[in-house]
């Protein structure tokens, strides 16, 4: 488990981070988001003991970062966003090299190397030199290297960077399968749709604030009281629209199909309301096919995030 | 085993490298020990032995291993000094910048292991081109007779010295911010403290020589190194002479002895260094206690090695040279008296001893002391913990009481000896007036505070530049002056050096040297120049603490 409480760094005269509080649970993926200079880097390192912060509090596993690094460290695994490798080091003698530091010995050790290796795809590649490696296969090392002792917290700097299609689903499948296991997992990125699918918790970072944090739709129920329906048709109905305009709870209908098949439209409420107005349509004959409360999109957020300014106290 | 050493001989000595490396140094060795060994071998007999014949040539292996020690040690000190130490400072700086020292820094190995590590993992191929050369050394001894026990000696010192020249090198490494930067700083680090540093053991500091192989080699191993059946020369002989004991306080100890103790110091001060880097990077290389002892200890070995010169006027090196010359054979110039050269030696002596003093407490204030960032950072937790103050000794604490502890701590040994001096009867060339203690301490306090509240309200660039303004600036002005007109500007030269510490204290000194100056003779007036050196140090203490007061309130 990871509790940050008022975390505040200063770089000379310039606040990267500012009273920063928020916690991530054993079993769960928190992502971190925000804009170039957002402070994302900063928490991330100081949570890693490698940057002092000018105040705060930091608990990895309830022991004090601030206070107690060394025996914080033992519980971290961390991956910063460049990816560098030992480059006279075989990929398993990277991984054995730590492994030994985080005082794994013997048969232990060999199993946990192969296994982080096995876990990264690097099995086959193991006997290959690091420096012959492209960047997502450095980015694969490292992994391989950062899960060898078993962590119970993990620290992932913009992980998919640099990674193919295939290794990123390969990766969020590998950070899921680690949440399942009860680890807990920070990480930060600027790939929206990767936090999107991998995180189960949220957090906006501006400025060196935390502007928004929480799970995705707690998130988007609390910025937004409206929601959009997505109402799908079985053959166009002219008189839709009218229909539409005639219940309160709806506004701005939006032909998104183009021949009258699929609308959009805006509703205020939840999934109460949505039960009503469905109810309403197929009342007046409206031969719906499918219809769905539209998931909020994390880019919208961002977007409408990063156009507003930062004010104080702005949390959900 | 250490996995950081592991990986050093991983990453270095693959079964290529270790072919390469070892054929390398083989060859390297081989070539300069024959070379050398069949070159001493040779003996040429001199015609007369055998008036009858030519001139005849014998061959002594004894005397070939004698004459290729040397040229071998040089080898093994370019292996393991001079590429070894260039590696590890390299090496430190460049995975700081990369962020390999950050996943070695968040393992839960000591800091101390890591070190280790470093320090004989990165330079597994040097280590290895080293043992190469062993056999060689092994022939050099047994074919040389050379006394096992003072090479032992000599070998003790050699590693303690390569740990010392490659912990400075990865210190320095994990301190200086970019990596460009470290790699010169390393080298000129080595450089200044141990070829330097040590020439200043001929002006009475004898405590600085020993921080090389120099005199271990010199006081054990050069006296064996002579041919059989030679003498040692007049050089050989004072070289020897001056290495066999150091004079310490009232003792003498062994050369080998106190190149330990000298190392041993520099090492522990490395090592704490290290270790606090090892923990959090943004720490500063010392704390404040820790640069107390450091300059203590700097103090107390000052005091010990400069005992001997002030109490009975005993020194060795070139200052002892000056000091026995025989003043009819010594053309002085006219300015000077024609007996000066004891004073002459007494003024080089206390303008080394300030001048050393006042460089550490430079360099003391510049970690210890907090850049304004560091000093911000306190004020704000200060008022987050709602304490009234910071902790006079925490690193983001104003430095005021640390800079006058250290200005104090290098006034006591000079007053110390500058009254031990007074009350010899051996030692006429000082002056019993109080203001020749007065007048070099009080420059030394205003110096230090000003450089404490420069340090505290400027960041690096203007707090250099304003160090190497203030101190090398007017002495680049003498120097055009004097290439101009030397003596119509020698008056004017002497006020614009007063501005710089660097000159200023020779001045003082001279100007309190009661046998140097002929008053009969004056060529410059010392006394206005070292008022206005005075005045300027006086008004740079002031404006620059009442500027850094109006900064803190603000």
């Amino acid at each position: 488990m990871i509790e940050v409480s008022d975390l505040k760094i200063h770089y000379g005269d310039c606040v990267a981070v500012n009273q920063l509080s928020f916690s991530v649970q054993p079993g769960s993926i928190f992502g971190l988001i925000g804009p170039n200079g957002a402070g994302k880097t900063s928490a991330i390192k100081a949570i890693a003991t490698l940057l002092e912060p000018t105040y705060g509090e930091i608990l990895v596993q309830g022991v004090s970062v601030l206070h107690q690094p060394e025996k914080a460290r033992g519980f971290l695994g961390y991956m910063p966003d460049f990816p560098p490798v030992y480059e006279g080091l075989k990929i398993w003698e990277f991984c054995d090299l730590f492994a030994e530091a985080y005082g794994l010995h013997g048969e232990q050790k060999k199993a946990q190397v192969l296994h982080a290796l096995h876990a990264t795809g690097l099995q086959e590649h193991m006997h290959a030199l690091c420096h012959t490696l492209s960047r997502g296969m450095r980015q694969r090392a490292l992994l391989a290297k950062t899960l060898v002792h078993q962590p119970s917290v993990l620290l992932l700097d913009e992980p998919a960077a640099n990674l193919d299609p295939k290794s990123r689903i390969d990766l969020r499948n590998i950070l899921k399968s680690l949440a399942r296991d009860g680890k807990t997992i920070l990480l930060s990125s600027h790939v929206l749709s990767e936090i999107e699918d991998t995180c189960d918790t949220l957090g906006f970072m501006q400025k060196g604030k935390m502007v928004l944090s929480g799970t995705l739709d707690k998130i988007s129920q609390a910025r937004q009281k409206q929601n959009f329906l997505k109402i799908r048709l079985t053959k166009p109905f002219p008189p839709l629209e009218k229909i539409i305009s005639s219940i309160p709870l709806l506004s701005q209908f939006e032909d998104t199909g183009g021949n009258g098949t699929e609308v959009r439209a805006c509703m205020d409420g939840g999934e109460k309301e949505a039960s009503e107005v469905l109810t309403r349509l197929v009342e007046a004959g409206v031969p719906v096919s499918g219809f769905a409360i539209e998931k909020p999109r994390i880019e919208d957020l961002f977007l409408e995030l990063e156009s507003k300014p930062t004010r104080k106290g702005d949390q959900p | 085993m250490n996995p950081l050493i592991r990986r050093g001989i991983r990453e270095r000595l693959r079964a290529k490298n270790l072919v390469a490396a070892g054929i390398f140094s083989l060859i390297l060795t081989a070539t300069f020990y024959l070379a050398a060994f069949f070159d001493g071998m040779q003996v040429v007999l001199p015609a007369e032995s055998y008036p009858s014949s030519e001139p005849e040539l014998f061959f002594n292996p004894v005397n070939g291993a004698r004459e290729a020690f040397t040229p071998l040690l040089v080898l093994q000190g370019f292996f393991l000094m001079f590429l070894g130490t260039g590696r590890i400072a390299s090496v430190t700086a460049e995975e700081k910048e990369s962020g390999l020292l950050d996943y070695q820094r968040m393992t839960p190995m000591s800091p101390l292991a890591k070190i280790f590590g470093y320090l004989f993992g990165l330079p597994a191929r040097e280590y290895w081109m080293f043992l190469v050369t062993l056999p060689f050394l092994l022939h050099c001894v047994i074919a040389g007779k050379l006394p096992i026990w003072n090479i032992f000696h000599l070998y003790a010192v050699f590693f303690c010295s390569v740990l010392l020249y490659h912990l400075t090198a990865h210190v320095i490494g994990l301190v200086v911010p970019r990596p460009r930067a470290a790699s010169w700083v390393a080298r000129l680090a080595v450089l200044g403290l141990y070829i330097f540093l040590p020439a200043l053991g001929q002006a009475g500091i004898s405590f600085l020589s020993f921080l090389t192989i120099l005199p271990t080699y010199f006081g054990k191993i050069l006296p064996h190194l002579l041919f059989e059946g030679t003498q040692m020369g007049r050089f050989e002989s004072q070289v020897v002479q001056f290495w066999q004991e150091v004079p310490f306080f009232s003792i003498s100890l062994s050369p080998t002895t106190f190149t330990f103790v000298m190392q041993g110091l520099i090492l522990l001060a490395l090592f704490l260094t290290g270790y606090r880097k090892w923990r959090l990077d943004s720490l500063p290389a010392f704390s404040r206690p820790m640069g107390l002892s450091l300059f203590a200890t700097l103090q107390f070995l000052l005091l010990g090695s400069l005992w001997p010169f002030f109490s009975d006027g005993l020194a060795s090196g070139l200052l002892g040279s000056v000091v026995q010359l025989d003043p009819t054979q010594v053309g002085l110039p006219n300015q000077l008296k024609s007996d000066a050269h004891p004073a002459l030696a007494m003024v080089v002596v206390q303008s080394t001893f300030f001048l050393l003093s006042i460089g550490a407490i430079l360099i003391l204030i510049n970690i210890c002391c907090p850049n304004p960032h560091r000093r911000l950072k306190g004020i704000q937790r200060i008022k987050k913990l709602g304490l009234p103050a910071i902790p006079w000794l925490a690193d983001e604490a104003p430095g005021g009481g640390f800079a006058t502890l250290l200005a104090l701590l290098a006034i006591l040994p000079y007053a110390l000896l500058h009254l031990l001096a007074v009350s010899s009867e051996s030692i006429v060339s000082i002056s019993s007036s109080p203001s020749s203690i007065i007048a070099p301490a009080s420059f030394l306090l205003f110096c230090t505070l000003s450089l404490r509240a420069a340090r505290e309200q400027w960041f690096n660039l203007g707090f250099w530049g304003f160090v190497g303004l203030l101190w090398l600036t007017p002495i680049l002005a003498c120097l055009v002056l004097a290439v101009n007109d030397f003596l119509g500007n020698s008056q004017l030269m002497l006020h614009l050096s007063s501005l710089s510490p660097l000159t200023f204290i020779p001045q003082l000194m001279v100007h309190h040297s009661p046998n140097l100056l002929d008053p009969a003779n004056p060529l410059v007036d010392l006394s206005t120049s070292v008022r206005t050196g005075m005045v300027a140090s006086i008004i740079g203490f002031l404006s620059l603490t009442l500027k850094h007061w109006k900064s803190s309130i603000k």
